[in-house]
């Protein structure tokens, strides 16, 4: 795996394309920031993102290149923690210390499936929110698309998750579960668990640039959102349990998911489609919010 | 060519403010960001409690290809500004209007990954400073080059010395072919080889008509490369001009007594010693006196004159390369206290400092004086310097309690030449002696 990002290979990739060329650029900085003019500031941000997508992949690639270097087991560690917590709720769950209930498919390939979407989750959101305070001078001290930072900060945990189908297909095959063809529509449920974590981690990354209590206060907060959703348990049905079904934006993306391992077909296309808008919504939202502040807030690196 | 059509950086009226405090940095850090969001306008003008201006009212224009150094004490806006010129971030008030492609040098290594080896880094940071495939591509051992760094290339940079961080860094945006330059204090870390390196790359650039904006401590730094130069002071603007006038300013201005005690002074010991004052004044018309020397200080003891004499006591306008010469001073003391210490030295046109002494250095005690008593200081010394035109400065001061008072300072007093047959390569005659013969 090390090999594969070894220096040379790194610098063929690394290579950007031109952003710009020699047209005379001309800027000019007001108190009243960059990017607030409508339809004209959306324009100049999907072209500035259009031009900053090979420095997003760089950075993309700097992160997974960089993260296990000085390590032995590598990548090794990326699946540890999933399957430690799966191990200890399966054996609560065989154990019948804890009551869970039944799940469509074996209760362990449930789990690991579940915890696996909503560490793609909770990783992605994470990485985005700390993105700028861990870049430090890099933000505070060179003018270039911040945003990219942000955006990039999804590539780890992505590249994470495709580690760990390793372990879900053993299991997979393990347990003898046969997930349905329709199953290769999930990266379209995926989608929008990313972009709902891009657009909270614009929001957040700027948050915690001001206050840093935000980059703690989140990571208690997934923790407790890991379990208000049904991520080691079935959907609960009874009032007022199966609330966190609607109110939490990430459960009817998880119960999409598992819909479609497990019977081919979406229970609640609704809700889904709700929660895909609402993303694409908080996406672009937090994005917007994210260039009309970045600048203010830059000092604070 | 209107001058307008050349400029290429417009600053007018830039205000910065920032707070002292973290805790309410937060606060009102808080309520910008919501009213930028919420599409309020910003509420900049004024200052809230614990905010000061970085940056208060500050306007110059900068043409196409000027080389300009921005001095000051720590603390004075110089950095700030720089950011605001690179738009990291906004100004608070007032408008800055940039003409072309902007790199700048900030902080050390500020776009590297420590993990990645250099040779990612020259490809991740030129992808962050907007350099192209292309350019990186054929510059990539330019770069390499210019740094030094062939053997370290493909170690982490986390093993790289600061010196070796700020190599690569330079190197990197050297090659990045802006329009504008911006650089941070960067360059003082670099070695002496390295540092030739980037004057002659400075130079380079102004060939090519690249204008450099650097801040800097070094004022040799910037009475060699620069042009002009822009002071800064708390904040605020408050010198604008060629490096040689500006360095002076600077340098008055980080001396304690400079400002104070002079009116003070004037007026208790003037009545008293105008008398003896006329009296030992005889050198008038003898030299050609700069009308625009530089003259400050508390006048609690003050140069009453001073000139170049060979060493017949006859005044010199030229000298003699290696010939002796004599510098004689004039310092009345205008209150009983001890005798002040008087030093002179002797400048470039460019305002560099070749040499000079004092009486202190020279281990020379006057003991105490009475008020209006006039002392005549004699330096003996051979003239070293290669031919050319120079400035002879001289001064008298003292140390009050740990600090140096200046009582009177004359900057560029006299003008004079040193003459030479045959020239020398630099600054001073080597004196060098050479022998000869054929060996075969």
């Amino acid at each position: 795996m090390k090999e594969a990002f070894q220096s040379r290979r790194m610098t063929a990739a690394l290579v950007p394309e031109s952003r710009e060329n020699t047209a005379p650029v001309q800027s000019t900085y007001t108190p009243c920031g960059v990017s607030r003019d409508g339809i004209g500031g959306w324009r100049i941000m999907f072209k500035e993102l259009a031009e900053s997508r090979r420095l997003i992949w760089l950075l993309i690639l700097r992160d997974i290149s960089v993260r296990y270097r000085q390590s032995i087991l590598g990548y090794v560690w990326a699946v540890v923690p999933q399957i430690v917590m799966v191990g200890v709720f399966a054996f609560l769950h065989a154990s019948r210390v804890l009551p869970i209930g039944g799940t469509r498919i074996a209760y362990v390939a449930y789990a690991l499936w579940g915890i696996s979407v909503w560490q793609l989750f909770a990783g992605c959101l994470l990485s985005c929110a700390n993105s700028l305070v861990s870049s430090g001078s890099l933000v505070s001290k060179v003018n270039f698309p911040r945003e990219a930072l942000v955006i990039a900060a999804l590539g780890q945990p992505t590249f994470d998750f495709l580690v760990r189908l390793a372990p879900i297909v053993v299991v997979f095959i393990w347990y003898g579960v046969v997930p349905w063809w329709e199953s290769v529509f999930i990266p379209l449920v995926l989608l929008p668990v990313m972009l709902l974590a891009l657009g909270l981690g614009f929001v957040l990354s700027i948050a915690n640039l001001v206050i840093r209590d935000t980059g703690n206060a989140l990571g208690t907060a997934l923790t407790i959102g890991m379990f208000l959703t049904p991520v080691l348990y079935p959907p609960p049905v009874r009032w007022p349990f199966f609330l966190v079904n609607h109110l939490n934006p990430l459960s009817p993306l998880l119960a999409a998911s598992h819909d479609l391992i497990a019977q081919g077909f979406l229970t609640k296309p609704e809700m889904f489609a709700a929660v895909c808008l609402l993303a694409l919504v908080l996406a672009l939202g937090g994005w917007r919010a994210f260039r009309v502040t970045i600048s203010r807030v830059a000092g604070y690196a | 060519m209107s001058v307008s059509n050349d400029m290429i950086i417009g600053v007018e009226g830039v205000s910065k403010k920032f707070c002292r405090s973290l805790k309410r940095t937060m606060l009102y850090g808080v309520r910008d960001v919501a009213r930028d969001v919420l599409g309020f306008p910003a509420n900049s003008n004024g200052l809230r409690s614990d905010e000061f201006w970085a940056l208060d009212n500050v306007s110059f224009e900068v043409q196409r290809g000027e080389c300009i150094g921005l001095i000051g004490p720590n603390g004075a806006g110089k950095s700030t500004l720089l950011k605001l010129l690179n738009g990291i971030t906004l100004p608070d008030k007032g408008t800055i209007k940039v003409a072309g492609r902007l790199a700048a040098l900030l902080e050390l290594g500020a776009g590297f990954h420590p993990m990645l080896t250099g040779r990612e880094n020259i490809y991740l940071s030129g992808a962050i400073s907007g350099l192209s495939k292309q350019d990186i591509r054929k510059n990539f051992d330019a770069i390499v080059d210019f740094a030094g760094l062939e053997e370290f290339i493909d170690s982490p940079v986390k093993y790289y010395s600061s010196g070796m961080y700020v190599r690569l860094g330079f190197a990197i945006i050297a090659h990045a072919n802006p329009d504008i330059f911006l650089i941070d204090e960067a360059l003082a870390v670099g070695d002496g080889s390295f540092q030739s390196k980037c004057y002659a790359k400075l130079q380079e650039f102004k060939e090519r008509e690249i204008t450099v904006i650097f801040v800097t401590h070094s004022l040799d730094m910037v009475m060699t490369n620069c042009s002009r130069s822009l002071l800064f002071d708390k904040g605020k603007l408050v010198g604008d001009g060629t490096s040689k006038v500006i360095v002076d300013k600077y340098n008055r201005m980080t001396t304690r007594g400079a400002q104070t005690e002079n009116i003070l002074h004037e007026n208790r010991v003037r009545g008293a010693n105008s008398r003896s004052a006329s009296k030992n004044i005889e050198w008038r018309g003898l030299f050609n006196v700069n009308p625009d020397e530089d003259r400050y200080g508390s006048r609690k003891a003050e140069i009453l004159e001073a000139g170049i004499f060979n060493l017949d006591h006859a005044p010199v306008q030229i000298l003699e390369r290696n010939r002796e010469f004599l510098i004689k001073i004039k310092v009345q003391h205008n209150d009983s206290m001890p005798a002040a210490v008087v030093a002179y030295s002797i400048k470039d046109p460019k305002g560099i400092i070749m040499c000079g002494t004092n009486t202190l250095y020279q281990k020379i005690d006057m003991g105490k004086v009475e008020g209006g008593t006039v002392v005549l200081i004699v330096f003996k010394q051979v003239v070293r310097l290669n031919a050319g035109d120079y400035l002879l400065s001289v001064g008298c001061g003292a140390w009050e309690m740990g600090e140096y008072i200046v009582y009177d300072r004359r900057f560029d007093y006299i003008p004079f030449q040193v003459a030479a047959v045959w020239q020398r390569v630099g600054l001073f005659d080597p004196e060098s002696e050479v022998e000869w013969k054929r060996l075969n």
